[in-house]
């Protein structure tokens, strides 16, 4: 493989990379001969979904792999060294003096006893062989670039004094301190929210600019890929499928997987009410993987010869490269029965009945001092929420975590109780949880999870029951088997679709999903999207949906309400809510989405939202939002703004929604 | 185990599901994953032949565990006498065996006991909180706040020696933990979303409990209980040692080592032999539990 145009020799130049997993059940083949390669100070991202082998394959540059993980052959070359053939002793001096690496989960990559001047000066003082007085100063300095207030101080902070994001930043500027050459990054930010999100990509993109260190981003997020990287690697069942620059992987895709990809994306300005593209199937066990290309099965435009070989990366435009027979990927195979897009039913008016209602609903924890005197401290959750749901309409509820949306899908499940205020619900509601691992009770069959409902409600005779669980688990899209089965047998995707099923049993006229797709693959999201948009045209259910994903939202949504610190902040139709915010919260979040695309990502001005969600715990007296606002004058800091209504159909509480 | 799709709504509405879920648990033990452990193994080759030779140990031919012979006194092991004799001729290996049942009796009846105590209390502890958890961890504190030994030693002074009160003994020192337990995991579950899904079709208490958060615990508490009844088993022969537990002549590890101690010089396999055997079943115990655990660990499930 020639794709190497620069002349100058790549600072990390990975050749055949191998790495295996050997279970007790087999060996896992997770990184299956991966070639590529990065230039001085160049972001490369390394996209893939759950179990394409990007972080096995980023684990194995450096020897990280966790037992029984093991490189079996290939070559990994920083600046003409292979690294495959150094001592455990030799890589170690490489391993953040050189490479930098930052982890998906910012609380439990840092010690949690030691303090963070612990963590960060001795290594510091080691790869720059400065004094303590000299790497605290440094350390001091990179906490500030990073954007941490009050760094000074900060360095003596434990880390659970700190929240996820400043954690992040925390680990962020302890990668760079050392001046690697390198950084890798491991899904840095899923696990933060997405105006926090913004932050730390922004800080890692002009850090890394600024200290010219080339940079391996991993992710399953193609948005940020798009505002963040200059070349991509698409990685499918242990390889790199396609690579490139950024602008012709999202403009000109050239894989099918790529393809399908970035049409699972619910797109801005794609018209509503068109189904989502999704790919069929699931990716290939990596124990037994296929002979011939692993996308095939997936794939619509797969050949007999796709089933034999498997397709070499070859060259598609200037750096472009792609693995597969077909010289334009899909291309008009597109428009397969599994594939193709038949509209959704067309936006029928909601029907006039009012499902939810919502009034001045607030929710307050509290938690009694044991050793101090004076009143326990209060959470406010929830804090004054009116809203409403028509029949067959879905209202999404987005916000940062904390901002109470979760706790409003509880009290309307009847799981908490409100601390005033009051919910009606015409009919029942139910509810389709986040996690589709933790929301069964591993000890129980598919059967029995979603037949329970129905015998706790007495529903039905034996036979009459069973006859209904064929019936559900036929409309979620599963086979009658898969009754038999227990959690742990099935994928995210088809765990998601029993969640779905035994939310259907008893008929339900609501159907609360709190972030139902955050756990899902790219891929997967777009069946479980599409199922719910069916089931609701189909039984006109009513849908709350909640989620940070706000592209998802507004695919799915009729009406948004956007919450912030137990508060509706701005609440109306959801492409008037998307295309003119009237808050400047909602505008934040907005501006905080990454899109998945690249030349609209280059053009956008990213005002980025300063700081973090205030503690719930004492509120603000004025506008909530006042401290991270940036058009908040004397009076937000002082009065409290109303829901108001300065459109027709919409309601925001601010005091300057006019000026905006 | 069989499946078909008739079985589902059938299992479903039977009552006794608790009974169902510890089925479902032993069908997994008996299934490979338990037995082809090295552990598991290494446990049963030491266990089954004790416990073949205490179940035929009267058509062995052996002399009674209670039969003296004056003319074989103190004699070393030998073909006639494999574990020998002691200072009243009685042959050691038919008190060893002997021993071995009641110590068998003692462990698995303790487990037993703090096992099902253990699951009840805990659960309406974990799982109603408030009053009735404020009620039954003070009384488990309390307990907990003795040794347990000398509770057993205590509770024996108490209720007199032999094999009942001993077993009651042991068990009431081991139960305060076993509720400990079984809270512990019961607040765990109790926020899962799986009971929240089956809150919000208003499952009532006594359903959650049955279906969801005991079959959930069955697994560590078994676990638990294997090492107890290794542990009761030690405290049994630490009362008979101490000649409160398992009163001589009736045979006991305990009062076995206890008789053989003073001619620990001249008759040394009198007490060495017995102790073996206890080391070794309390080894084989605590091997059993890394078993079962291996087995049930939801993690390693496939």
């Amino acid at each position: 493989m020639t794709y190497q145009t620069e002349i100058a020799p790549p600072l990390l130049d990975v050749r055949d990379l191998c790495t295996e997993f050997g279970t007790d059940h087999g060996t896992v083949k997770a990184v299956n001969g991966v070639s590529f390669a990065i230039n001085e100070g160049e972001r490369v991202a390394i996209v893939g979904e759950s179990g394409s082998g990007k972080s096995a394959m980023a684990m194995s540059i450096l020897r990280l792999l966790a037992y029984p993980g093991r490189v079996t052959s290939g070559k990994v070359r920083l600046e003409g060294r292979d690294l495959c053939s150094l001592s455990e002793r030799q890589l170690n001096s490489v391993r953040g003096r050189e490479v930098g690496t930052v982890f998906q989960d910012p609380m439990s990559s840092l010690d949690p006893v030691m303090r963070i001047s612990k963590q960060m000066i001795p290594p510091i003082m080691r790869s720059l062989r400065l004094s303590r007085e000299k790497a605290r100063a440094e350390a001091i300095l990179w906490l500030d670039k990073v954007g941490i207030p009050d760094p000074e101080r900060r360095l003596e902070a434990f880390p659970f004094e700190m929240s996820g994001g400043m954690r992040q930043r925390v680990m962020i500027a302890m990668a760079l301190s050392c001046r690697p050459r390198l950084l890798i990054a491991d899904e840095p930010t899923t696990a933060l929210d997405v105006t926090i999100q913004a932050q730390i990509v922004e800080v890692m993109k002009t850090l890394t600019a600024e200290t010219g260190t080339a940079m391996m981003f991993i992710t399953h997020d193609l948005g940020l890929v798009a505002r963040f990287a200059d070349k991509v690697a698409v990685m499918y069942a242990g390889r790199i499928v396609e690579f490139g620059p950024v602008r012709d992987i999202f403009c000109a895709p050239a894989h099918p997987y790529t393809q399908s990809l970035l049409s699972t994306i619910p797109s801005t300005k794609a018209l509503r009410h068109e189904r989502l593209a999704q790919i069929p199937g699931m990716p290939p066990d990596m124990k037994s993987p296929p002979q011939g290309c692993a996308f095939r099965a997936r794939c619509a435009a797969a050949v007999a010869r796709c089933a034999q070989d498997a397709p070499e990366l070859s060259p598609r435009g200037s750096g472009h490269i792609a693995a597969c027979w077909q010289p334009k990927g899909l291309e008009g195979c597109k428009r397969t029965a599994c594939e193709s897009r038949p509209q959704h039913g067309g936006n029928r008016p909601p029907r006039e009945r009012t499902m939810v209602e919502i009034n001045r609903l607030t929710k307050h924890f509290s938690s009694p001092r044991l050793f101090s005197r004076g009143p326990a401290p209060v959470v406010r959750a929830v804090n004054g929420v009116t809203l409403r749901v028509q029949q067959g309409e879905t209202l999404g509820i987005v916000g940062e975590s904390g901002c109470g949306k979760s706790t409003v899908a509880r009290l309307l499940l009847g799981l908490e109780q409100p601390t005033s205020g009051e919910i009606f619900i015409d009919g029942l509601a139910q509810m389709v949880f986040q996690d589709p691992s933790a929301s069964f009770n591993p000890k129980m069959r598919i059967g029995a999870i979603i037949e329970e409902p129905l015998i706790v409600k007495s529903w039905g005779d034996k036979a009459a029951r069973s006859a209904r669980l064929r019936q559900l688990i036929t409309q979620v899209g599963l086979e009658e088997a898969h009754l038999e089965r227990y959690p742990s047998q099935l994928s995210g995707g088809q765990r998601q679709r029993v969640a779905v099923a035994r939310a259907l049993a008893l008929d339900p006229s609501v159907i609360v999903a709190d972030e139902p797709t955050s756990a899902l693959d790219v891929s997967v999201r777009a069946q479980i999207i599409n199922l719910l948009v069916d089931l609701k045209e189909e039984l006109g259910i009513a849908f709350v949906f909640i989620s940070h994903d706000l592209l998802t939202v507004r695919y799915i949504a009729d009406r948004i309400a956007v919450m912030y610190l137990g508060e509706v902040v701005e609440y109306g139709p959801a492409d008037q809510v998307f295309d003119q915010p009237a808050h400047p919260y909602t505008k934040a979040l907005i501006e905080a989405v990454p899109l998945p695309d690249p030349v609209t990502e280059a053009r956008r001005a990213t005002r980025l939202l300063e700081g973090e969600l205030p503690s719930p715990l004492n509120l603000p007296k004025g506008c909530a939002f006042a401290s991270r606002c940036p058009i908040a004058t004397d009076i937000c800091r002082t009065e409290k703004p109303v829901l108001r209504h300065p459109m027709k159909t919409r309601e925001a509480a601010c005091h300057h929604v006019n000026s905006i | 185990m069989k499946q078909d799709a008739t079985n589902i709504p059938q299992s479903l509405s039977n009552p006794s599901s608790l009974s169902r879920a510890a089925r479902g648990q032993l069908a997994r033990i008996s299934q490979g994953r338990f037995l082809g452990n090295r552990k598991t193994r290494v446990a049963l080759v030491i266990l089954v032949p004790i416990l073949l030779l205490t179940a035929f140990a009267p058509i062995l031919p052996l002399q009674g565990p209670l039969e003296t012979n004056l003319r074989a006194m103190m004699q070393p092991p030998s073909l006639e006498h494999p574990f020998g004799t002691d200072r009243m001729g009685r042959d050691i290996l038919a008190r060893t065996l002997s021993g071995v049942q009641i110590s068998l009796l003692v462990g698995l009846s303790v487990a037993a006991i703090a096992l099902v105590a253990g699951i009840l209390l805990g659960t309406l502890a974990g799982f109603f909180g408030g009053i009735v958890d404020r009620t039954v961890m003070s009384i488990v504190d309390i307990f907990l706040a003795f040794p347990s030994l000398l509770l057993a030693i205590g509770l024996v002074a108490v209720m007199g020696t032999g094999v009942i009160p001993v077993i009651f003994a042991i068990a009431l020192a081991d139960v305060p933990r076993f509720i400990r337990l079984q809270r512990s995991l019961v607040l765990s579950l109790r926020s899962r979303a799986f009971i929240d899904a089956a809150r919000t079709v208003s499952a009532p208490q006594g359903w959650l409990m049955r279906r969801h958060i005991v079959p959930n615990t069955v697994a560590p508490m078994l676990v638990a209980a294997s090492i107890a009844a290794a542990n009761a088993i030690l405290v049994e022969a630490s009362l008979s040692f101490l000649g409160l537990g398992i009163m001589p002549p009736t045979p006991s590890l305990g009062n076995i080592i206890r008789d053989g101690q003073t001619y620990l010089e001249q008759a040394w396999w009198i007490s060495t032999l017995p102790g073996l055997v206890i080391l070794a079943i309390a080894i084989s115990f605590h091997f059993l539990s890394d078993g079962v655990r291996e087995a049930l660990d939801p993690r390693s499930r496939q």
